[in-house]
């Protein structure tokens, strides 16, 4: 497929490299020269120089055969207009990224629709959700859900004193008994595995696994992730009070949590408590500890820092898992810092441009893929296949199955159930599979479920 | 202060309400009382006054501010007061002329309480006149409270602003004289419903419209001795109870149902607490009456119901003495002395709004006492409540509370008793009518020394303007250039 990206910033680039390891002729526009230079020598891409916004710059990156056309520069007006300007050549797919609430919103006066792009995606909007999910999972530091919420893939961080500890997975599987699931990667110094029976599980690891929905209490009794017992309104606090801190107080609000807001400006406070319901809104730095305190961040399920700077987001929810918050959950923007969370110990960092990559990629390959989600820390994704008649694995075992290495099947959803597969599993037509792959397994997949 | 060009809108007041004193000839003619005269020498008379203000006061300058809006509203209602109260001097109905302004002011005014001893006597255009003075003056109130008041900066309305979001929600219209003939129309619709319902409760025509008068502007002076409980029927209980209620609430509330958007009456926080208010103090009332007073539920029902609207609604009239219930009982009915109607409704009294806006601002300051770094707003209906309307509210309740205090003072001072003094002005500064002790509601304030009542007739006008409008004439400032 030949997909054209408009703007090289954090989106497009994490985009461009996604899409280009998988095969796909990326063409990248950018106005910054630098940058563009910078990009193409480290991606197989194609770079041209030039507004986005301009026929003539989309004539020369050769708009008419492309499949995909992805606008995510900085500006909104730019992607839109973008947009409409691929729109004139029949262009499959358009995908805008936009920041302002009136275009994106409920109450939105220009909609999808009306503009004819496809997916208009905000980022602070994607980010904020996929923290709420993460929020509301107990011990998890990375979840998605496929199968309408049925099979949860979630990540955790297996401490020294788990009781997994050097476990092997077969061990391991002896121990779970009736409850079914599945560890599809262990991810150990940022390298991640495709486990085997005999792989074991150290201490530092993050495991990844898949189960059901209704299994979940119980495996987290098992993983010892459930600590004492749960409070029924849990806390949680939010440190910074932009869009994305006002989405996710929102959201845990209306889901019974007790959240606590913190926000340095004053007017800001004075804007959020008129929008929020029963958050209360502390006017505070986020280092202010003292303050804190008293307002028990101790007692807190979880802290989440999503201030617009790194640093700040880091040390804050260093500070405050050690005065006693359970999790720690800080926004990071700089991809270079991703990598220190398991090592800090903070639970999980979350990039505002994997998750609106992550929702784009999701979405441009809706059709084969279901649905799809980035792992943090990997390159790997999970997503989820429609198993068509004549596919080459129907009716197989899965242990005699010639899978491609690097991929795992982690579910199978069938009409009336599902099931987390053993090597007796077969693959019939009609099933839905959620696949784990790393990056470099990914065409080989998508090769082994044709459409 | 532009005087000249105050008092000819005074004046073109004045030429109205002449034409108003017209309207109860056709009574006496019909009922042939012969108190007709005395209406025709009010209406010249007032006419006369009218018109030599009108032409007479001309002035190059006919810009209107602030300033002027308040003279116009307390002059105006003062004047009404004056004049309105010519057909009984002339008729000699009230021969003293403080019992006839008490009378007057108390009807423009809607509070109801009474001078008169025995009403069925009277000519029944007399009556009718009474009647009118309350409807009248619920008109004015409407279009004040709606209109006037806000572009003053006083009043209730301010809330309501903050409460329905958007640029003309608030306001129906652009212009007040369109808001004003939409709200005259639900308030003309709403007494002509009562006035048929009550007739098919057996009242005649005159009685039915004189009740209506009084219940849509909540006033409360009855054409009977027994007020309402003269009729002794459980259908008119009900009618007038239910229209007590409706008049309680607000008037763009009602508005906007009979264009069919029912619901919003419940999405109106203040209205919620209205009726929940209501419902409470019902409750209340018929366990304390339960057994003691009433023995049978619906009895205990239809008379708490009455008596709980009637004071909360400001409206005043009786069918049972509650000075009979148990101690409680009446400590209820005096909280509900306090509150008062809604905003924008013809009730007085401190208004639900504030009250409630009371409540949660002393919320706030509690919650703020645990959380120290912690920003609260005060909230009315999802939107936060401007810094400067909370303070107004503040202001208003210290202010009512000390005029409250001052004016039970000097109460007692002319010679009342501990409750009545306190009960009077109450009754009084809150537009109800009847009170406790001396002045309950089968008393009459017929014996209230001459001084009282000029005392009660200035907290009448205060407490129907919302203090600062009346109070705001006072500071010499205000008259200096």
């Amino acid at each position: 497929m030949k997909i054209l990206v408009v703007g090289g910033g954090q989106v497009g680039h994490f985009l461009c490299e996604r899409l280009s390891t998988e095969g796909h002729e990326v063409v990248l526009i950018d106005r910054s020269g630098d940058r563009l230079k910078d990009i193409e020598d480290r991606l197989n891409i194609l770079g041209i120089h030039g507004n986005g916004a301009s026929a003539e710059v989309l004539e020369q990156a050769g708009i008419k055969s492309v499949d995909i056309f992805i606008a995510v520069t900085d500006m909104d007006e730019i992607n839109i207009m973008a947009c409409l300007i691929a729109r004139e050549y029949k262009i499959k797919t358009l995908v805008a990224r936009v920041k302002s609430i009136e275009y994106s919103g409920e109450s939105a006066v220009l909609s999808k629709e009306k503009l004819g792009i496809d997916l208009l995606i905000n980022p602070d909007d994607a980010v904020a959700d996929e923290i709420v999910k993460i929020a509301c999972r107990t011990g998890s530091f990375d979840v998605a859900e496929f199968v309408e919420g049925q099979i949860q893939f979630i990540g955790y961080r297996i401490a020294p004193d788990s009781p997994l500890c050097d476990l092997t997975l077969k061990e391991l599987g002896d121990l779970h008994g009736m409850y079914r699931f599945i560890v599809t990667a262990i991810s150990r110094k940022g390298q991640t595995i495709i486990p085997r029976g005999d792989d074991t599980i150290q201490a530092g690891d993050s495991i990844f696994i898949f189960a059901h929905q209704q299994d979940l209490p119980a495996i987290q009794y098992l993983l010892r992730q459930e600590q004492s017992k749960q409070r029924r309104h849990p806390r949680a606090f939010i440190l910074g009070g932009g869009s994305i801190g006002l989405r996710i107080a929102d959201q845990l609000e209306k889901m019974g949590f007790e959240v606590r807001l913190v926000e340095r400006d004053l007017q800001r406070c004075e804007a959020l408590a008129a929008k929020l319901k029963r958050t209360i809104i502390l006017q505070t730095e986020g280092t202010d500890i003292r303050t804190l305190i008293d307002e028990g961040v101790k007692e807190a399920e979880v802290f989440i820092a999503v201030t617009d700077n790194d640093e700040t987001n880091i040390l804050s929810s260093l500070l405050c898992k050690k005065y006693g918050a359970k999790r720690t959950l800080a926004l990071i923007n700089q991809p270079e810092f991703l990598q220190l969370a398991p090592d800090l110990g903070i639970d999980a960092c979350i990039s505002p441009r994997l998750a609106a990559a992550g929702a784009i990629l999701k979405y441009v390959r809706r059709g084969e893929v279901i649905s799809m989600a980035a792992v943090e820390g990997s390159d790997a994704e999970v997503i989820e296949f429609q198993v068509k008649k004549g596919s080459r694995g129907e009716g197989i075992q899965l242990k005699d199955l010639n899978f491609p290495s690097g991929a795992i099947i982690g579910a199978i959803v069938r009409e009336g159930g599902y099931e987390i597969p053993s090597g007796e599993s077969r693959l019939k037509s009609g099933d839905r599979v959620v696949v784990f792959a790393l990056p470099k397994a990914l065409p080989k997949v998508e090769g082994f479920f044709p459409r | 202060m532009n005087i000249f060009q105050t008092l000819r809108i005074l004046g073109a007041l004045l030429v109205h309400l002449s034409g108003a004193l017209l309207i109860p000839i056709a009574f006496s003619l019909y009922f042939e009382d012969g108190a007709w005269l005395s209406f025709v020498y009010a209406a010249a008379l007032t006419l006369t006054v009218g018109l030599v203000l009108f032409k007479g006061c001309r002035s190059k300058n006919t810009d209107l501010g602030i300033r002027e809006g308040f003279a116009v509203v307390t002059l105006g209602w003062t004047f009404f007061a004056l004049f309105g109260s010519l057909p009984y001097l002339f008729s000699g109905a009230i021969p003293f002329p403080v019992d006839a302004l008490f009378e007057t002011m108390s009807g423009f005014t809607t509070t109801g309480a009474t001078i008169l001893t025995s009403i069925e006597t009277l000519p029944p255009s007399i009556l009718f006149w009474r009647a009118m003075t309350h409807w009248l003056g619920g008109m004015g109130i409407i279009v004040l409270s709606l209109a006037i008041l806000p572009m003053l900066g006083v009043g209730g309305m301010q809330m309501f602003k903050a409460e329905v979001p958007g640029p003309t929600a608030d306001r129906l219209r652009p212009r007040i004289q369109d808001t004003a003939k939409l709200l005259w129309g639900v308030y003309v619709t709403l007494t002509a419903a009562e006035t048929i319902l009550l007739m098919f409760g057996g009242m005649s025509f005159f009685d039915a419209i004189c009740h209506a008068f009084a219940t849509l502007a909540t006033g409360g002076f009855s054409t009977r001795d027994a007020s309402i409980g003269a009729y002794n029927s459980a259908y008119i209980d009900w009618v007038v109870t239910f229209f007590m209620f409706a008049a309680g609430v607000n008037f763009s509330l009602h508005f906007y149902a009979l264009r069919g958007r029912i619901r919003g009456y419940f999405r109106n926080e203040e209205f919620r607490f209205y009726l929940s208010i209501t419902v409470g103090a019902v409750a209340l009332l018929m366990f304390l009456n339960h057994g003691s007073v009433y023995t049978s539920f619906l009895d205990n029902l239809r008379y708490s119901a009455f008596q709980a609207a009637s004071i909360l609604t400001t409206t005043g009239f009786g069918t049972a003495d509650y000075e009979l219930w148990p101690v409680l009982g009446q400590y209820i009915l005096v909280t509900l002395m306090f509150v008062g109607g809604c905003a924008g409704s013809t009730g007085g009294g401190m208004k639900v709004v504030r009250i409630m806006m009371l409540f949660k601002y002393a919320h706030v300051q509690v919650f703020r006492l645990i959380h120290p770094r912690a920003v609260r707003l005060v909230k009315l209906g999802g939107n936060p409540v401007d810094r400067e309307v909370v303070q107004a509210i503040l202001g208003f309740f210290a202010l009512f509370m000390g005029i409250f205090l001052v004016a039970s003072f000097l109460m007692a001072a002319v010679g009342m008793d501990l409750i009545s003094a306190g009960a009077s002005v109450i009754a009084t500064l809150s537009n109800i009518g009847p009170g406790l002790g001396s002045v309950g509601p089968v008393d009459n304030y017929q014996h209230v020394p001459a001084l009282g009542k000029c005392i009660l007739t200035f907290c009448m006008l205060m407490g129907r303007l919302e203090l600062f409008t009346v109070l705001v004439l006072f500071f010499p400032s205000f008259w200096r250039k």
